[in-house]
């Protein structure tokens, strides 16, 4: 009954300060609700669509330009401008005007009717990967229609059935299912990990600022006067009120992607819920872990805010961990961001059950419970500690 | 004489300014933090995270419903490419959906019993791919395995078929239209070929903003009224102040620009097709666009920390922005407008084309301009923040001296009141 007393009264204390400081209310709900407009717009697409690609025809035929027409028809891809040599085309990739081109060389029609086999070649650029590999696909498809509709033309005039032609043109059938994501949708894909990933940088900023904070204004003697002296009482108090507030923020954000946005989900709304609960606190406790292993506010925000960029990488949601050296494979569990994401793509992207995940659940729990190692120093550091700028 | 004098008076006091900002630099450690370590560190870490540039050998189960030497070929001519490895066989779908669950595969292939059968009675055969859309790479290598291995398999069975005499005939029946695909300028299609550069230049800019808006927040912390300008003879106009400051951060990240955009790219043989006077053309108007950015965004913040909660965040936008990730044609137009305001958008850009697209500096034109126009347009800013900071501190003195002079004149007529009693 006593520590329900200390904690309420720490918990108004806690309203108080995260009412009056305006920090607090740019960094738990204007900042991260900024970052998720800002992604699920950029991305809003979803797939790259009317890239700008080149075209340099010098056979000039009605076969090369019923191509180029295909081409222009394509949704990843826009042909933009045509140029009359291959230097001039590598030209306007380098300017950043196209990102790639068709080349289609002299003769290629007449060598085409007299079975000489032509050749065409198209040339992209991958210094970026999803534009690059996006236009390639449509070129290759491209090429391979080429190659099919003489085979086809041939065929009919032969007087083979449809069914005869498309059995030898693609003997082989490629039945592609792509689960939990059948557009290839970026927005699905990246979204789900950035905005999250931001989110969890402001909760290891913010729990790490606002224990500086004590020190700084000198309230942390009264703080944990407040709670007698008890540490557990006294962080709980802190934090209860920014985990609902972040709670908040977590569950707007997935109104807004699976309501609004309609991102597809097959798991329940429960595992979200839990992975939800198990992210606020995972990463409060690791924000206040940073603290209590240097309880000085610029350390601790600086290696908060470095671990968090770092986590975007070694999530491994855009570059597989699986790709990486041993050792950052390792590294990478140390990383609460990398856990979150295994999480959400077993049990809530792809509906599998929360078993098969238990490695990163223990994962959540255990930097939900990293503060417990540095309960007395943090205590030590607000009875003792002078702030110095 | 006298004008040479004052010019000369001038420079000394920017001087100072400068030595007392080299100092705090190097005294204050989460200043040093940004300014060295970071810079240092960062892009040996990503490098490192990212040296092997594309994933192999992406685990699949089979289904093999079929049992036949054409599945089985299929199977074997999967294995034996690169991007995939059928790591397991499996009886049904739910058996290989729980590998998928455990994460032991990345996606499954089934080959249904009918598959001989029917490419036997010279029908179309179905493979079936599910693909687990967590990974987008692995997705395309088990995809696209697929396609080459069943287009390949496709193209022997059109030869079975059509009874040529020569191999050159052959050739043409299955591909009467040859066609070459040419990557260029990251020909492997690497991952960190093709990130890593933005992030370097991103690095920079993101280290200088954050380490002048904590030198800032500590000169404004360490002083009695708060103020960022100390009441100082040699602090006395905005010319000085900015010339010594930006002088400091331009000479420390002079080193530090050389070493992420030579030494870095040197060590983990990256790319490297600019020409060192390029990459100085490039960098100068990119650093001063930087130095006079953090300047501005330094005198926005009342508290050190604050710069911390307002800057980290932004990086992964302004990742996106630079059109790395998500190519620049498809950024909405009101992104677009906003990423002109960071330098990291041209410098980023502009890097990568002449450093992994050899491009020539005419071919950057744009953005070199872009750089200057914003380096100006920040120096402006930089001016204007640092003249209000001034005239601030200044007035601070002022009513601290009106003040003392008050209760000066105020204990006076006390003290006279006091003798006269007496």
């Amino acid at each position: 009954m006593k520590y329900l007393w200390q904690l309420s009264s720490l918990v108004k204390r806690e309203c108080k300060i995260l009412y009056k400081n305006p920090i607090y209310g740019f960094c738990m709900v204007l900042f991260p609700l900024f970052t998720l407009l800002f992604f699920t717009s950029l991305l809003h697409e979803g797939v790259p669509e009317d890239m700008p690609v080149g075209i340099v025809d010098l056979d000039n035929t009605s076969t090369s330009r019923g191509l180029v027409r295909r081409l222009d028809a394509f949704q990843n891809s826009e042909v933009v401008a045509r140029y009359s040599s291959v230097a001039e085309a590598r030209r306007a990739i380098q300017e950043n005007r196209i990102y790639a081109f068709l080349y289609i060389p002299k003769g290629t029609t007449e060598q085409l009717l007299s079975a000489r086999r032509p050749k065409v070649s198209y040339y992209y650029s991958l210094t970026s990967l999803t534009g690059g590999s996006m236009v390639m696909k449509d070129l290759k498809t491209i090429a391979t229609l080429g190659s099919a509709g003489v085979g086809q033309a041939t065929m009919r005039a032969k007087g083979f059935t449809p069914g005869q032609i498309q059995a030898f043109l693609q003997p082989i059938r490629i039945d592609l299912h792509q689960i939990a994501n059948p557009w290839s949708n970026y927005n699905i894909y990246l979204s789900a990990v950035f905005v999250p990933g931001i989110m969890m940088l402001f909760m290891f900023l913010i729990s790490a600022y606002s224990l500086g904070m004590e020190l700084k204004f000198d309230r942390g003697k009264e703080w944990i006067a407040m709670a007698d002296g008890n540490a557990v009482v006294a962080l709980l108090g802190k934090f209860l009120p920014q985990a609902v507030v972040f709670l908040a923020l977590i569950f707007s954000y997935e109104y807004y992607i699976y309501e609004v946005l309609e991102f597809p989900r097959l798991g329940s709304v429960w595992m979200i819920v839990l992975l939800a609960v198990l992210q606020v606190f995972a990463s409060i406790g690791f924000g206040i872990f940073a603290f209590g292993l240097m309880p000085s506010l610029r350390m601790s925000m600086s290696v908060c805010s470095l671990w968090a960029m770092l986590g975007f990488s070694l999530a491994g949601s855009a570059y597989p961990v699986m790709g990486m050296d041993e050792s950052i494979q390792a590294l990478s569990w140390l990383f609460p961001l990398r856990h979150y994401y295994m999480l959400y793509q077993t049990t809530v992207f792809n509906g599998y059950p929360l078993i098969d995940a238990w490695f990163h659940l223990v994962g959540l729990v255990a930097f939900t419970l990293l503060p417990w190692f540095v309960l007395r120093k943090i205590k030590n550091a607000m009875l003792t500690y002078v702030y110095i700028p | 004489m006298s004008i040479f004098h004052n010019r000369y008076q001038w420079l000394l006091d920017a001087a100072y300014v400068w030595r007392q900002e080299m100092k705090q630099a190097f005294r204050d450690e989460g200043v040093l933090i940004f300014f060295i370590v970071v810079p240092l560190l960062y892009p040996l870490l990503y490098s490192w995270v990212y040296n092997n540039e594309t994933i192999h050998e992406v685990p699949v189960v089979v289904i093999d419903q079929s049992h036949s030497q054409l599945s089985r070929q299929f199977i074997r001519m999967c294995d034996a490419s690169p991007d995939v490895r059928v790591a397991y066989y499996a009886e049904d779908l739910d058996d290989a959906q729980s590998l998928v669950s455990r994460q032991v595969v990345k996606g499954i292939y089934l080959i249904p019993e009918d598959f001989a059968t029917r490419l036997n009675r010279m029908e179309q055969g179905t493979i079936s791919v599910y693909c687990d859309m967590a990974l987008m790479m692995t997705y395309k290598a088990v995809f696209q395995t697929a396609m080459a291995v069943s287009q390949q398999m496709g193209a022997e069975i059109q030869t079975k078929l059509s009874g040529n005499y020569t191999a050159r005939e052959d050739v043409i029946t299955t591909q009467p239209l040859a066609y070459e695909d040419v990557p260029i300028f990251n020909p492997q299609g690497g991952y960190g070929t093709s990130v890593l550069p933005a992030v370097l230049i991103l690095i920079l800019q993101q280290t200088l903003v954050l380490g002048i808006g904590l030198a800032a927040g500590t000169a404004r912390e360490r002083n009695r009224y708060g103020d960022l300008v100390p009441i100082h003879k040699c602090y006395n106009s905005v010319g000085r102040i900015v010339l010594g400051k930006s002088l400091c951060y331009l000479m420390i990240y002079a080193v530090m620009g050389a070493y992420l955009t030579v030494a870095v790219p040197h060590l983990f043989h990256f790319l490297q097709l600019a020409s060192g006077r390029a990459l100085l053309v490039m960098m100068i108007p990119y650093l001063l666009a930087c130095v006079f950015f953090g300047m501005t965004v330094s005198c926005l913040v009342r508290y050190r920390e604050n710069v911390m909660l307002l800057m980290v965040f932004v990086s992964l936008p302004l990742l996106f922005l630079t059109g790395v990730s998500w190519p620049q044609s498809n950024i909405p137009a009101a992104w677009q407008g906003i990423s002109w305001l960071f330098p990291s958008t041209f410098g980023a850009r502009a890097y990568i084309r002449l450093n992994s697209m050899g491009a020539t500096l005419n071919d950057v034109l744009p953005e070199l301009r872009y750089l200057w126009i914003q380096a100006a347009a920040y120096l402006g800013a930089a001016c204007l923040v640092y003249g209000h900071q001034l005239r601030q501190s200044h007035r601070h003195a002022h009513e601290r001296l009106d003040y003392l002079r008050k209760k000066r004149l105020l204990r006076q007529r006390l003290g006279t009141k006091k003798d006269r009693k007496r």
